[in-house]
């Protein structure tokens, strides 16, 4: 449950919701609230979203220059806060990503959903839309190029660094990635066995001495 | 992977590799078009990959063996010689409709580490190239649809994974637009 900050233009009282009750809602105050609800108040027009700031064309662009320049990896990940006291513990997808006070220079794990359903819903709440339009499509485009070309660095055992991708892209890549990864392991089949057999040989040397040790005390 | 009654594996066993007769099999000649003959010591003839294991592999101890494996044209020197040089040209398909999974039968059989290096290699460079294609369709034209034309049945499964992840994402965008 992604939370977005709104701008309310009617008041409402707190409503309380399955995944807890929200704040009641002051104009001009603003207020956390889950995204369906803050689509469905902003289709109502009865309130504003407040983009997150990442999704402002001049921290887009910076994202864009970390990934152009970063070849071989993403841009990194939102931050982690500092470690929760109490058994609450959050991380990425839980944590709040896309509200108005999330941090600015870093795409969120779900940065590609929320990105395409602000620009369908709320366009007209977001500074420059085209712009924004087009720096995404930049994004995207270049970071699946690194997810596809990092399957040449792949072993039979190993992964590409994911860190920094959202959900959305691991989701696109998962069928592609998992056949390679399959694939190659097919082919890797009877190294793999010549090596298992061989740890066994040599398994097998090391305890030797041990097992006459233990017919000598018997 | 390894079902009974998995089509591909099915297929791959059914591939042709090079067999030369150790012993002399009465009445066997018909393999060799040679039909009420007997099979001579030595003859080379073309077995799927299932009759010539079994007839390589399962000996009984002390004998020799009925038939002796060769490597498969679409694994020869010549063939792994121009996949070390450039992957992306060979045309796979017209080798082996199931080239990868000829080759890691073979390499249950043979023990060729350098076959292994080579076939990753040409499998993960191949791949990232598949992806390209899989998510920029540059029509069914020219060097492209040479390239696509030459993949192995796992590596179309692989274009067509991709493929459809990229189709799925482009429609979900769509729905969006709405």
């Amino acid at each position: 449950m992604e939370m977005v900050t709104v701008v309310p233009r009617q008041r409402l009282e707190g409503l309380e919701l399955l995944g807890g009750p929200t704040v009641p809602l002051h104009p001009p105050h603003r207020a956390s609230l889950p995204l369906w609800l803050a689509l469905l108040l902003k289709r109502q027009r009865r309130a504003n979203i407040l983009p997150p700031p990442w999704f402002h064309p001049t921290a887009l662009t910076s994202i864009l220059d970390i990934e152009r320049n970063k070849t071989d990896q993403f841009s990194p990940p939102p931050p982690l806060p500092p470690p929760a006291t109490g058994e609450a513990t959050t991380s990425p997808p839980f944590l709040l990503s896309s509200t108005a006070d999330a941090p600015d220079g870093a795409l969120p794990y779900h940065w590609l959903e929320l990105g395409e359903i602000l620009l369908d819903a709320a366009p007209d709440d977001v500074v420059d839309p085209d712009t924004v339009r087009r720096l995404m499509r930049d994004l995207r485009e270049i970071r699946m190029a690194k997810i596809r070309a990092g399957v040449v660095v792949l072993d039979g055992s190993g992964m590409v660094g994911l860190k920094g991708v959202g959900g959305m892209e691991v989701g696109e890549g998962r069928a592609f990635i998992s056949g390679v990864v399959d694939g190659l392991r097919k082919i890797g089949t009877s190294r793999e066995q010549a090596l298992r057999e061989r740890e066994v040989e040599e398994g097998d040397d090391a305890y030797d001495p041990v097992e006459n040790g233990d017919e000598m005390d018997l | 992977m390894g079902s009974y009654y998995d089509i591909d594996a099915i297929l791959t066993d059914a591939q042709k590799v090079p067999c030369t007769f150790e012993l002399e099999v009465p009445g066997l000649g018909y393999l060799d078009g040679n039909s009420g003959g007997d099979m001579k010591k030595g003859t080379r003839v073309e077995l799927p990959l299932w009759l010539g294991e079994m007839l390589a592999v399962s000996r009984q101890l002390g004998t020799s063996p009925l038939v002796t494996l060769d490597l498969p044209t679409a694994l020869s020197p010549r063939v792994i010689n121009a996949l070390k040089a450039d992957p992306r040209t060979v045309d796979l398909r017209s080798l082996a409709p199931h080239f990868y999974d000829l080759g890691a039968r073979i390499l249950e059989l043979f023990e060729e580490e350098e076959m292994v290096e080579v076939l990753s290699e040409t499998f993960k460079k191949r791949a990232a190239e598949i992806a390209d294609h899989a998510h920029n369709p540059r029509g069914a034209l020219g060097e492209s649809a040479d390239f696509l034309r030459g993949l192995d049945e796992t590596e179309r499964q692989l274009f067509r994974a991709a493929h459809d992840s990229a189709k799925s994402m482009k429609s979900w965008m769509g729905e969006m637009k709405k």
